[in-house]
């Protein structure tokens, strides 16, 4: 019904024009069809519709309660488009991806250190590449893997910093919001006291009077 | 951008370097006498490679961009030496503090329970004040009124 409804709405004025034509009259330009004519097949292609649990939320404007609460947080790990994803997000650590780590496993690893050496290494090893290349050219592989790994550790090594990142991040934030807060209350004692004496001013003149 | 993304652009653009002096040099190489035994090239081709050799000095001598063969190394060699010292200056402005994430944390947590005394004193001087102020709109109401309802002086 709602289809023909439609379609009556947008082929009215070519009815409108063969029905003038009908009658021996010119067509005016109000006849023309102002939008090109709808094929049956696009007026059935409207939006989806919406989760059929919007029906629980009926009385949600008088008694929030009445609704169920939204789905908790999920946790683990989860499919989303067909992909398996994890709510831990952690680096994996070298040894998983099986490639030597570099730098001496420590819990406090000197990081700037540890990138200067490694930088160190990536040149000598790619000037090594470069003799190999002109002496030896079959044996390039072994140099490749070692330059290959020498930057996976590089890029590890930057990777863990991120989380101190984050958390100093964190305390630059804070650090932020409470001077900001007490910058707020500064000005609140201010014009409070100044609004005191403004009124104090008035009964002064008030009363002077 | 942040100093970790900028060390991690650095390596890249280190490894980037790398292969593109690598596999430019490998292209552009003339090639090797590889034994002594082998034949010279032949004159007809030597003269012909004098020739070109002459109009690609000529054509290098015009186009500032292309550079002539044994210039090439120098310049690689140069702009990874440059991408190196760039990544250990980036490393050495990175402001690690020492302490670790203990110290952090423990940094974190001061700052929360600061954070939450400033905060209850804040909520405290908005009561006040926002009682402060119903209070005056008040009196200025009945003020309002008493002269809007005032009798006219005798």
């Amino acid at each position: 019904m709602r289809v023909n409804h439609i379609l009556s709405f947008f082929l009215a004025p070519c009815r409108r024009r063969i029905i003038s034509e009908a009658r021996n009259q010119s067509p005016s330009i109000f006849d023309h069809p102002r939008f090109p004519p709808l094929k049956r097949r696009m007026a059935t292609a409207t939006y989806p519709p919406p989760p059929p649990y919007y029906r629980l939320y009926k009385d949600y404007s008088e008694n929030p309660s009445s609704a169920p609460e939204p789905p908790p947080p999920i946790e683990g790990t989860y499919v989303c488009f067909g992909g398996n994803y994890t709510t831990e997000d952690v680096l994996p650590s070298l040894e998983e991806q099986g490639v030597p780590q570099l730098y001496p496993k420590d819990s406090n690893v000197d990081y700037k250190k540890e990138l200067r050496s490694l930088n160190r290494e990536l040149q000598l090893h790619i000037l090594e590449l470069a003799d190999v290349l002109v002496g030896r050219p079959s044996q390039y592989a072994k140099r490749i893997g070692d330059i290959s790994s020498i930057f996976k550790n590089l890029h590890h090594l930057l990777n863990s910093l991120r989380p101190h990142q984050a958390r100093a991040t964190l305390i630059h934030i804070m650090e932020l919001q409470i001077q900001q807060r007490k910058q707020a209350v500064e000005d609140i004692k201010r014009r409070r006291e100044e609004a005191q004496r403004l009124l104090k001013d008035a009964f002064v003149t008030l009363d002077g009077q | 951008m942040d100093i970790i993304s900028q060390l991690q652009e650095q390596v890249n653009s280190i490894a980037a370097i790398t292969f593109n002096a690598f596999g430019t040099l490998q292209r552009d190489a003339p090639p090797v006498q590889l034994s002594p035994n082998y034949p010279e090239p032949p004159p007809a081709a030597a003269a012909a490679a004098a020739a070109a050799a002459a109009a690609a000095a000529a054509a290098a001598a015009d186009d500032p961009t292309t550079t002539a063969f044994p210039e090439q190394p120098k310049q690689l060699s140069a702009d990874l030496v440059k991408a190196a010292k760039q990544f250990d200056a980036l490393v050495a402005a990175l402001p690690l503090s020492e302490g670790g994430e203990e110290a952090q944390l423990k940094r974190i947590a001061e700052l929360q329970v600061e954070n939450d005394l400033i905060g209850q004193e804040l909520q405290k001087q908005l009561e006040a004040a926002e009682k402060e102020l119903k209070q005056v709109q008040e009196l200025f109401g009945q003020a309002a009124d008493n002269c809007l309802n005032m009798k006219k002086p005798e």
